[in-house]
């Protein structure tokens, strides 16, 4: 192998190595300790007689928990609320109200998570959140207060569960009754809530469970729909209400549920936009409610106003961690605080026991619990029961380990303590312990890897300087060359810029709007236009102003008006959509129709002996079109009934009937008819082509058609991987391809233009660096039950449809498959003066032509533009290392560095070495054939 | 499509770059025009950030006023009189009764001066305006902005070039496609150019001033490019061309 391609193949190999190692450094994976933990014996019992006096007495035996997805506080609390009843609960001092603070990401699964193990769920469980069916991820195996709750009373704990399947993922076999209900179509406000509340009546009747959980996805759809101020919220918001009074009443009327704690809470809030997963106020501030008649004994002193002002934003009443549930239910349900738990036993409830001795050991026990964590984190300090000199200040010039050790050096000093102090004291001492330790845990900063982030880091700047030196050396002054490494720089730089981060999408929409008026700027030099502002370029950047405008993306100005929301394609307008979708299938359909009716007619469009190019004949075009119309019909249909179900608002200008007719259509065969047809199509030209090319002499070249046809029907799928709304987007696509075509663009400008439009693209699709904006409608398609790999791919081709298409389309410009060989003889070309310009044009076609058939056939051509694919990528990821290493003390780490690097992965992993390269890879080597 | 019109094989007459005029005055005010303008930009740059429109009208009249009279007193001006005008006349005309030296002042530069505004309103403001919305510009509101942008990056780079090279086809073909040696003025061109591209840099970074609103930072960064491209182009780069490849 030439020393380039050394260099080429192992920078890629390095790629993923750089990757995860950086990941496992960045993310570490959080050593959880097994096993149930049970009422141990306690220290200083000498003096406080626990042994005899027993654990505190339970005050629940009977736990309802009601999770409304995306509850945010002023849902329950504010002023605009539909929860009146509630509201009337917390006058009365029955119900006690918190914000729980959920820490960032803001998605369902890892904060079930932290409500039931009281921890702090990593980071990488967002990418498990994704692949739900891993079983690392479940919580079978690891100490929650539904397992405690099972394992009471000898094993005699039954649970119920009714709502999202999330939980019956995470706690495989729990449930003695269940009914799952998952999230598929956002668009379904109803369905999912009266598949959770039908159950209720029944349940509340029943005796033999110890704790229902419900989980009601139907807010948060609305969120995501409508935003928190939509039309259906307050509804809903009644509906959720109305639930609260049944069973509020049940548990004040029915004896069996005497003793019943009656839980509401969200699991994450929303942000202006209806959408979560960030770290925005509205995101990480749902409600949390604790309701039972026995709680008017606490809440007497307490702040009973309602509805409420709030402190901050949507901070209502006191401000309570997620990780708090945990140890609260195991005080007030009898039960040892679940292991891995770093929450902290909510003050109020203390004041339920009226011996101070058990408030002692309720907080006692919570310390010894959360201490076993610190020590486990902390090896090297002392955290044990020897009285050493007390301290009263942990101050500054500590480490936040030796912080915690001085703090708890003060609970054993005041716990073993003879002389008589106030028991309030005693509390306040190990609350300092409890909220120190949650509070150092939960910032992971000591928790990094440095060593893996460094070694990380070098290898993927390694794979970077591989790459670098499998470049060719060209002239030494490109301007594509500057511009290319101008890229390069200016993102490298900007990564460091968390608002760049989140705005990424303006960086590369400015960088492609200087190129391709460069592009214009270059193409002046030749021919002047007498009417330039219809020049390829500049046609270019107008459309490139369109797709900018398609989806607003980022933070900051992800409200603001763009084409997918303005009323072009709403209501009874969305015929203007559904037309440009329709344009674009049956463009499509007829590129697709060309290509087998030229395998039909078993031409390989060879030039004639008189120098024509032959065409198809109109009835092998017929028939190429009746065998791939079907394909290009039920792709369509398809896309409809999806879309009628999904985003109905897009459909409501179409006739009834066709929609009534549509909805009723089974998707996943529908899907699974396109897929299949379009694998049929792919075996039927690669089968053609085959033959065609051995049949073909060794001396006569193909013309790479079949690199055409395959992208063509790679499109189809790409397009049945997007949103109704985005596909007319395709249609510019192919204007911008067809105008690339024209200009005359070196290879390296044809690389640069496939990044550029690729990083463009992903983003005007609505794609961000933030993990809300990841779209999972599409990657279901055709997927029954539940398939890690076939969802991750279409989940992967969904999100970066873009990026692949211009990837493709970079191969195909770059070897010129599929244009039209004229074979111009230029030395036969009349010579006189009157045709002189024509003359110059056909010998600039002439070379053009073969400047191209000679690129398709060497590989060297291939190498540079993968070289400089791997240039980019590595050096981003360079970038993007540093910058969470360099930044990872920075308050946005999990907020928007994180996340930019789970993103930095998929574009490395996926996107580069899955897509750039190997599928690029494939489509290049069957375009030589 | 559009026709594509050939430029025939003509030999290449390579271009000469633009000398401020041998005049005292000209040498003295070619270097403190920069430093008016920015002066001006400066002095004015508070009310730009707190009402954009009214505070960039007013001081695109100032503008066009600093620049017509730095095209009359520096530049060399168009047309066919590529030199300056007292060298045109012929020697049987003078005994004619010279024209007054305000008459040819007038017809010699103050006509061009203002030809040169008037083109620069005309024309240039709208090609920029539609150049701006291509690179991203607010399309549906801001129309008032983006035109004072337009405008000003106009009376910056259109006012002197016009007032050199007058409206020649192939000239302005070359000064779009960079083929023009620098010099002071095309310099300021490219300055103004690039420094407006770069202004677009701050407007997202989160700091939430007043002063990433639209257009404030594009047009603050024209002004700096024109005053560092006017220096640059008139002094190291003179005479060089841009290279393309």
């Amino acid at each position: 192998m030439a020393p380039q391609s050394l260099h080429l193949t192992l920078a890629n190999l390095l790629i993923p190595v750089a990757i995860l190692t950086f990941a496992a450094g960045f993310f570490p994976y959080k050593p959880f300790m097994p096993g149930l933990a049970t009422f141990e014996e306690l220290r200083w019992d000498d003096k406080w007689d626990w042994q005899r006096r027993g654990t505190p007495e339970r005050k629940f035996d009977r736990l309802v928990f009601m999770v409304v997805d995306a509850l945010r506080s002023d849902f329950v609390y504010g002023n605009g609320s539909g929860m009146e009843f509630t509201q009337s609960l917390i006058r009365d001092g029955a119900a006690l109200p918190f914000t729980a603070h959920a820490t960032s990401p803001t998605i369902t699964m890892p904060r079930v998570k932290a409500i039931t193990t009281g921890s702090i769920p990593s980071f990488l469980d967002v990418i498990l959140n994704f692949a739900e069916s891993d079983t690392t991820s479940t919580l079978a195996a690891q100490d929650t207060w539904l397992a405690q709750l099972r394992a009471q009373d000898g094993g005699k704990g039954r649970l119920v569960m009714y709502g999202d399947d999330t939980w019956l993922k995470l706690f495989p076999g729990f449930f003695e009754r269940q009914d799952g209900t998952s999230s598929f179509f956002v668009s379904d406000f109803t369905e999912v809530d009266n598949n959770v509340t039908r159950h209720v009546p029944g349940e509340l009747l029943n005796t033999d469970w110890n704790a229902m959980i419900m989980h009601y996805l139907g807010l948060d759809h609305i969120g995501h729909k409508t935003g928190p101020l939509g039309p259906n919220m307050i509804p809903k918001q009644v509906e959720m209400d109305s639930i609260v009074r049944d069973i509020y009443t049940a548990i004040e009327n029915e004896e069996h549920l005497e003793n019943t704690l009656f839980v509401l809470a969200g699991d994450h809030g929303m942000n202006e936009g209806g959408n979560h997963g960030g770290s925005a106020p509205g995101e990480t501030s749902p409600a949390l409610v604790f309701m039972s008649p026995k709680l008017k004994k606490i809440t007497e002193f307490t702040d009973r106003t309602s509805p409420a002002e709030p402190k901050g934003e949507f901070e209502y009443y006191k401000k309570v961690e997620q990780s708090d549930i945990a140890p609260t239910l195991a005080g007030l349900l009898g039960f040892p605080v679940p292991r891995n738990n770093l929450g902290v036993f909510i003050e109020e409830f203390l004041f339920l026991w009226d011996d101070a001795s058990d408030r002692i050991q309720l907080l006692l026990r919570n310390a010894e619990q959360v201490k076993k964590i610190v020590e486990a984190t902390y090896p090297n300090l002392y955290f044990g029961y020897d009285r050493k000199d007390f301290k009263t200040d942990c101050g500054q010039s500590l480490s936040d380990g030796e912080k915690l050790a001085c703090k708890w050096s003060g609970v054993v000093d005041i716990m073993g303590t003879f002389a008589t102090i106030h028991p309030r004291l005693r509390i306040s001492q190990l609350y300092w312990f409890l909220r120190a330790a949650q509070e150092t845990m939960s910032t992971t900063a000591s928790n990094y890897d440095v060593s893996k982030l460094v070694l990380g880091t070098s290898i993927a700047f390694a794979a970077f300087s591989l790459a670098f030196f499998s470049l060719n050396r060209t002239r030494p002054f490109s301007f594509t060359g500057i511009f290319f490494t101008l890229t390069l720089l200016l993102y490298g730089v900007l990564m460091f810029a968390s608002s760049y981060v989140e705005e990424e999408q303006n960086f590369w929409y400015w960088m492609t709007s200087a190129w391709f008026f460069y592009l214009f700027m270059q193409a002046s030099r030749e021919a002047w236009q007498s009417w330039f502002i219809f020049h390829p370029a500049i046609v270019l950047l107008f459309l490139h102003r369109i797709t900018r405008r398609w989806n607003q993306t980022g933070q900051k100005f992800a409200g603001a008006p763009d084409i997918v929301h303005s009323s072009l394609f709403r209501g009874s307008s969305s015929v203007v959509l559904w037309s440009l979708i329709g344009a674009c299938y049956m463009d499509i359909t007829m590129r697709l129709a060309r290509h087998v009716a030229r395998s039909v007619a078993g031409k390989d469009d060879p030039p004639g002996k008189d120098g024509k190019v032959e065409e198809t004949n109109e009835g092998e075009r017929l028939m190429g079109m009746m065998a791939v119309f079907p394909l290009g019909a039920t792709a369509f249909v398809f896309k409809l009934a999806f879309t009628v179900n999904d985003a109905p608002e897009l459909t409501r200008g179409i006739a009834h009937g066709m929609l009534y007719w549509a909805a009723s259509l089974e998707l996943v065969g529908l899907a699974r008819m396109v897929f299949g047809g379009i694998a049929l199509v792919t075996g039927w030209m690669v089968l053609y082509e085959w033959r065609a090319s051995r049949a073909r002499m060794s001396s006569e070249q193909g013309n790479g058609n079949l690199a055409v046809s395959l992208f063509d029907l790679f499109t189809l799928f790409l397009i049945t991987q997007t949103k109704a709304e985005n596909i007319p987007l395709y249609l510019i696509f192919r204007m911008q391809t067809f105008l690339l075509s024209f200009l005359d663009l070196s290879p390296t400008a044809i690389s640069l233009t496939s990044l550029l439009l690729g990083q463009t693209t992903f983003f005007a699709l609505g794609n961000s660096n933030a993990i809300s904006s990841i779209d999972l409608s599409n990657s279901y398609n055709g997927v029954s039950g539940y398939n890690v790999l076939a969802v991750g791919a279409l989940l992967f081709a969904s999100n970066w449809a873009g990026p692949i298409y211009w990837s493709l389309v970079g191969v195909l410009l770059l070897g010129s498959h599929g244009r039209k060989q004229r074979h111009i003889a230029t030395g036969e070309l009349d010579a006189r003066d009157w045709v002189a310009v024509e003359r110059e044009h056909l010998i600039k076609l002439a070379e053009r032509e073969k400047e191209g058939a000679e690129r398709r056939q060497d590989p060297g051509a291939w190498r540079q533009h993968v070289g400089l694919l791997t240039l980019f990528i590595s050096g981003a990821t360079v970038a993007v290392m540093l910058a969470c290493t360099v930044l990872r003390q920075h308050l946005f780490i999990w907020t928007v560095f994180s996340p930019k690097y789970l993103f930095a992965m998929a574009w490395g992993v996926g996107h580069h070495l899955g897509v750039d390269v190997l599928l690029g890879g494939c489509l290049w080597w069957l375009g030589t054939w | 499509m559009a026709t594509v019109v050939q430029e025939p094989a003509r030999p290449r007459v390579p271009s000469a770059p633009i000398d401020i005029l041998n005049t005292d005055l000209a040498k003295l005010y070619t270097h403190i025009h920069p430093v008016l303008l920015l002066s001006v930009y400066a002095f004015k740059f508070n009310s730009i950030v707190e009402n954009p429109v009214t505070a960039l009208s007013e001081t695109l009249v100032a503008v066009g006023i600093l620049q017509v009279v730095f095209s009359a007193i520096c530049l060399p001006p168009t047309g066919g009189s590529a030199t300056p005008l007292g060298d045109k006349r012929k020697p049987g005309e003078k005994k004619k009764g010279a024209p007054s030296p305000v008459a040819s002042a007038v017809n010699g530069t103050v006509i061009p001066a203002f030809l040169a505004l008037v083109l620069a309103i005309i024309a240039g403001i709208p090609i920029l305006g539609v150049l701006l919305v291509l690179f991203g510009a607010p399309i549906s509101t801001h129309w008032e902005h983006t035109a004072l942008c337009a405008a000003h990056i106009s009376f910056l780079t259109a006012i002197p070039l016009t007032y050199v090279h007058g409206v020649d086809g192939s000239t302005w073909r070359e000064i779009v496609s960079l083929e023009l040696p620098i010099d002071e003025v095309y310099g300021c061109l490219i300055g103004t150019m690039l420094g407006a591209w770069l202004g677009a840099v701050p407007i997202p970074l989160d700091w939430d001033r007043e002063w990433q609103k639209w257009p404030i930072t594009i047009v603050t960064g024209a002004y700096i490019g024109f005053a560092v491209g006017k220096s640059v182009g008139g002094t190291l780069l003179k005479g060089k061309t841009v290279l393309f490849g």
